[in-house]
């Protein structure tokens, strides 16, 4: 690795001279850094640290060069002296984590190194970052773009996939095409697009005699249509057969697939979209026996889970997590994928209405619903069977309205309705079933230039699980730069008294120019952190948090 | 060690203080075509470019304040602002019901996988970004209500001392 770094230093160096030799420039620097800290302590109420290191840094340096079409980069990563809780084991070290160079012009991008890339939607593959979630699968190897025509973009990679400061031993190959047919075919008022996509792993099997290829093969149709008001678009994914393992031993070997259609329909001051999706066995690993770990590690596509994404604390309690998995827990508890759907409203209340009153108001609207896959299971021979419109075991639904209204020029203020039913025995794969009614109301009053108060209540009623909780936020912007909150979530209603805790927190955060620098003391509920539809699980910790963010 | 000799080499390198340029980044139009971020400015003029989601409420919160004052805006000083949406699949389909039905009347972009998003080094949002054309001559991450005003008397501020 270090020899890797020196070369690196190289280069950079002899970038540097070029850009001092050079009056005209053509070159640009980017610089990004940062680090998140906590120091952890023991707790009364939640119980003390267990874990050796009190003091654990997450930390990221990333740094971009480009000169005409060429460029560089690299990112450092550091978790010293610790990795912040339940972080993959694997991120333990200090070292490069990402390196990359190659070429870009119009028609032709390369890539050598690490790199991200998304086909579609995701369903089929996606690399990307996440630091919160611990979520970093870029791929390292070769990659090439080409757009031959305005209309065309063709690109394809063979590389393997980041494991912590390793790569996975799975090889993976892929090939994507965008073809604009509107373009071709001059539409004037609609636009009518498709997409194919192959994506392929190749990893050697443990076992003696598989019954699976070494090869597994994915490929992708997608079309996107639109015209004026409409918009529409649909995906098949096909998976090839690969080893199901349960309880760490291939058991069967079965084959996936995925279907999403979305439909909407928007003008101005009205939106709406319905969105269908049916998983069976779409998990994807760079790494067979990679399947089902918790950190996130080796996933080559994306499926998130498609629920409202909720703002605030209580009603991010209960959050679904998508089911494309095949488990086989016990007799009761068998999965093979999922199915369902949701549905969205946004809608602009006219001014000088009843509801809107003399300055308008907007609503947005979702629900959401989830079911297992409905089919024969046969759990002596870990196999099954599905009917393809079938809805099984329900998992979730979710209903939220949201009102957003600005009561005077200095006022704006937010109520927000959420009802949930929640399985958590085939979510978590625990047990109970979950209903609750959440209620929100958020207001912000601005003083003056950057300086407001926004304060938020909000309560969950339950009579399941830890039952009621209620909670508040109030956050003071001193002005643009600085601010100041405390918010507390306490779950009162638990008929635990080792339950009934104050998950409280405090902090500010300061903007200087493009950085941002943010302290925070208080107690983490035990749960799911989850960005974007993919979650990480964090156990319930106290102490002090520092964050500091410069671009540069 | 030798990562801060680095960067205490580039500082002095005298690049870091300079005016840097947009990332010619290509991401996706309103129409799902693929354009260069470059290609979307306008050249002598300024733009604001407001990185978002649907989900993240302070980012809406900015975009509905501008958006009561837009008219203006492009009146006093002649900008657009290019709402560029960090959504990922899971919601992007909420992006265009959104926009319409808060009747925002930016230009939309979508930058599907963050490539741009990364590109800029932008950790968090909302993040803002002022360009005079290519250049980047303002930046700054989060929104608190009233942020706009300040950022209206930069943009004024900067035309007057050109």
């Amino acid at each position: 690795m270090n020899s890797t770094l020196n070369k690196f230093l190289s280069i950079f160096v002899f970038f540097g001279g070029l850009e001092i030799a050079e009056a005209q420039k053509k070159d640009d620097l980017s610089i990004g850094f940062e680090s998140n800290s906590q120091y952890y302590i023991d707790d009364k109420k939640t119980g003390d640290f267990k874990e050796l290191e009190r003091f654990r840094s997450n930390n990221y340096l990333k740094v971009d060069y480009s000169y005409d079409n060429f460029f560089i980069g690299f990112q450092t990563e550091s978790y010293a002296p610790d990795a912040l809780l339940n972080y993959a084991p694997s991120l333990d070290q200090t070292n490069i984590a990402l390196y990359y160079a190659g070429y870009k012009s119009e028609k032709l991008e390369v890539t050598a190194g690490y790199f991200y890339e998304q086909y579609g939607s995701g369903l089929i593959l996606r690399s990307w970052e996440d630091r919160q979630l611990g979520i970093n699968n870029a791929l390292r190897g070769g990659r090439f773009k080409f757009t031959p025509h305005k209309s065309i973009e063709l690109s394809g990679f063979y590389a393997n996939q980041r494991e912590g400061f390793d790569v996975s031993e799975g090889d993976i190959m892929g090939f994507n095409s965008e073809i604009s047919l509107s373009e071709w075919l001059k539409f004037d008022h609609a636009s009518l697009g498709i997409g194919l996509s192959y994506v392929g792993r190749n990893q050697t099997a443990t076992i003696d005699n598989p019954e699976f290829k070494n090869l597994t093969n994915a490929f992708s149709g997608r079309i996107d249509y639109s015209q004026g008001n409409f918009f529409s678009s649909l995906e098949y994914v096909y998976k090839s057969g690969d080893a199901v393992i349960i309880f760490d031993q291939v058991r069967n070997v079965k084959d996936g697939n995925a279907l999403e259609l979305n439909l909407g329909y928007s003008k101005k001051g009205l939106g709406i979209n319905t969105t269908f999706r049916r998983m069976e066995n779409m998990s994807f690993y760079s790494d067979r026996d990679a399947t089902g770990n918790v950190f996130n590690s080796n996933v080559i596509n994306y499926i998130p889970a498609l629920t409202k994404q909720h703002d605030y604390l209580l009603t991010n309690i209960y959050v679904y997590q998508a089911q494309p998995q095949i488990s086989f827990q016990d007799i009761t508890l068998i999965k093979a994928g999922e199915i369902g759907g949701q549905f969205d409203l946004f809608y602009q209340i006219k001014k000088n209405s009843f509801l809107g009153g003399k300055r308008g108001a907007k609503i947005a609207f979702n629900y959401s619903f989830w079911h297992g896959l409905k089919g024969d299971y046969d759990y002596e021979n870990f196999d099954y069977t599905t009917e393809f419109l079938g809805f099984g075991e329900k998992y979730f639904t979710d209903m939220s309205l949201e009102f957003r209204k600005k009561i005077s020029n200095d006022w704006t203020s937010i109520f927000y309705f959420v009802k949930q039913f929640y399985n958590k025995r085939f979510i978590e794969e625990t047990f109970g079933e979950i209903k609750t009614n959440i209620l929100v109301g958020e207001s912000t009053y601005k003083m003056s230039k950057g300086k407001a108060l926004r304060f938020e209540l909000q309560h969950l009623w339950s009579k399941d699980d830890r039952k009621n909780w209620v909670g508040g936020t109030l956050e003071f912007n001193v002005n643009s730069s600085l601010a100041f909150y405390i918010n507390d979530i306490y779950n009162y209603g638990s008929d635990d008294p080792s339950e009934n805790i104050h998950y409280y927190n405090v902090g500010g955060s300061y903007i200087f120019g493009a950085n941002r620098a943010s302290l925070n003391y208080g107690r983490q509920r035990g749960g799911l952190i989850c960005v974007g539809g993919v979650c990480r699980f964090v156990p319930e910790s106290t102490g002090l948090t520092a964050s500091i963010v410069l671009s540069l | 060690m030798r990562g801060i000799t680095l960067l205490v080499f580039i500082c002095y390198s005298n690049i870091l203080f300079g005016q840097k340029n947009i990332p010619n980044i290509s991401i996706t139009n309103f129409q799902n075509k693929s354009v260069k971020i470059q290609d979307e400015l306008k050249k002598d003029n300024i733009t604001i470019l407001s990185f978002w989601a649907t989900w993240c409420v302070p980012c809406i919160n900015e975009l509905d304040a501008i958006s009561d004052v837009y008219e203006e805006w492009q009146e006093d000083l002649n900008i657009e602002l290019l709402a560029i949406s960090t959504d990922d699949s899971r919601t992007q389909k909420r992006i265009k019901p959104m926009v319409n039905g808060k009747g925002w009347e930016y230009k939309i972009l979508l930058d599907k996988n963050q490539e741009l998003k990364r590109a800029l080094n932008i950790s968090g949002i909302p993040h803002t970004l002022v360009l005079k054309g290519n250049k980047i001559i303002f930046r700054r991450p989060g929104y608190s209500a009233g942020a706009e005003d300040e950022l209206y008397e930069f943009i004024k501020e900067f035309k007057n001392s050109k």
